[in-house]
């Protein structure tokens, strides 16, 4: 299945480079997301106000992307299950579902924030649609940068090649619904 | 790669499901430490079992699990460090004032400046017809003396004095509108500025923060007309 030998052996750990590499991405990217959370949850508790702002968050729609994000890493793996079965082309199908729940997640998000927006929360509102907004859009963000290049790892894989990398995309993806895991409690529930 | 093991995934993808379910049923309740368990609670088991059975980190090399739970330690002393200073807005010898006037000032919950132009684009009237109709139904509502007595009143003092409970901790002091050495240095005009954009907008001191979000031209004027009431 190997054919780039250092991305998929190569290491002191034991563990494929390329693996080792994304767990050493995702730990930077705990940091960021953690201490941007972490920020967030000192604010807000220093900040009783602020359940007015939260309590303006639309729960279902929260809860719609927490399904579409859950559904999208069962098809990931599901991806990574298929492409180590040597089938390339049933991992690009899980992988193209998983680009199609990231485009459906984004798309809510679009309509989520354009009715907030015109109705007047906007990231200089407060502190609150702050953290909201900032919080939510770095995640948006790394749907977007996961969907795009899930793209190519399907691409490639439907030829049969670079299988590896579907596994690689995949952890990386279920880390962005780990995220939103937690973003979905802290933004929409805990009014 | 071949050690990789696959757990089944339909039934832990059901049991998020589930658990999804169960955060959203949570607040119905309407007990607080029960939302508690099910939004935050519920967010670290499902996260968990998506990190060990998704990212495989059950069957991951040790390592890997050091190193995530090192990040996770960084963000831990993180909020550790810093969150007494933010959580708490004063202690022995210091009192942060921006964030007491903000819990104190609140945040409008239903109503908000945006939500009028919203509620009047369905009808297709003539903007010039609309806004002067708003404006006047909006100016008697604003209370310029109770907004003085919320917002300004923890720093400047409940008369204006420039006595408020904030006051001690501050330097420069807080300005003194009973006094008449305040009113013969400045006009309204930069009264008017400093109110909309600060104490640093007009030279003076930053502690003065920008109320402009909040009160626009028409409730900053009024606002500095009360502030001629409180001359001696």
């Amino acid at each position: 299945m190997s054919s780039k030998p250092i991305a998929t052996s190569r290491s002191a750990t034991g563990i494929p480079t390329g693996r080792l590499a994304v767990w050493w991405v995702l730990a930077s990217e705990v940091v960021i997301f953690g201490g941007l959370l972490a920020s967030y949850v000192m604010h807000r508790l220093g900040h009783p106000e602020w359940h007015a702002a939260a309590a303006v968050t639309n729960t279902w729609i929260g809860a719609f992307n927490t399904f579409v994000l859950l559904s999208s890493s069962f098809t990931a793996v599901l991806a990574h299950q298929a492409a180590e079965h040597g089938d390339g082309k049933g991992a690009a199908r899980y992988l193209s579902y998983t680009i199609l729940g990231a485009i459906t997640f984004i798309c809510v998000k679009a309509f989520e924030w354009t009715t907030e927006i015109s109705h007047g929360y906007t990231i200089s509102s407060n502190g609150f649609w702050q953290f909201y907004y900032t919080a939510a859009g770095l995640h948006a963000l790394h749907v977007i940068a996961g969907a795009v290049i899930m793209a190519f790892v399907a691409r490639d894989a439907a030829r049969g090649r670079e299988l590896h990398r579907v596994e690689l995309i995949g952890i990386y993806w279920h880390f962005v619904d780990v995220v939103w895991i937690f973003l979905f409690p802290l933004l929409y529930i805990a009014k | 790669m071949a050690e990789t093991h696959h757990p089944n995934y339909k039934k832990i993808y059901l049991t998020l499901l589930v658990l999804l379910v169960i955060s959203i049923a949570g607040p119905f309740v309407g007990i607080g430490w029960v939302t508690l368990i099910t939004a935050f609670g519920i967010a670290l088991v499902k996260a968990d079992m998506v990190v060990q059975n998704f990212m495989h980190l059950k069957w991951e090399k040790p390592i890997i699990r050091y190193l995530l739970g090192a990040s996770v330690l960084l963000m831990i002393l993180f909020y550790g460090a810093i969150a007494t200073d933010v959580q708490k807005h004063e202690g022995k010898n210091w009192s942060n004032d921006a964030a007491k006037a903000a819990v104190a000032r609140g945040i409008p919950g239903a109503h908000h400046e945006g939500g009028a132009p919203e509620e009047a684009a369905p009808e297709p009237a003539p903007e010039p017809v609309a806004t002067p109709a708003a404006a006047p139904a909006e100016a008697p509502t604003f209370d310029a003396a109770g907004a003085f007595a919320t917002s300004c009143a923890p720093c400047h003092g409940a008369a204006g004095a420039g006595d408020g409970a904030a006051a001690a901790a501050l330097n420069p002091k807080p300005a003194n509108f009973t006094d008449p050495a305040f009113w013969s240095s400045r006009g309204d005009a930069e009264i008017f500025k400093a109110i909309r954009e600060g104490g640093a907008a007009v030279g003076r001191s930053s502690t003065m923060p920008p109320w402009g979000s909040m009160l626009d031209s028409t409730r900053t004027a009024a606002m500095v007309g009360y502030l001629h009431t409180l001359k001696k």
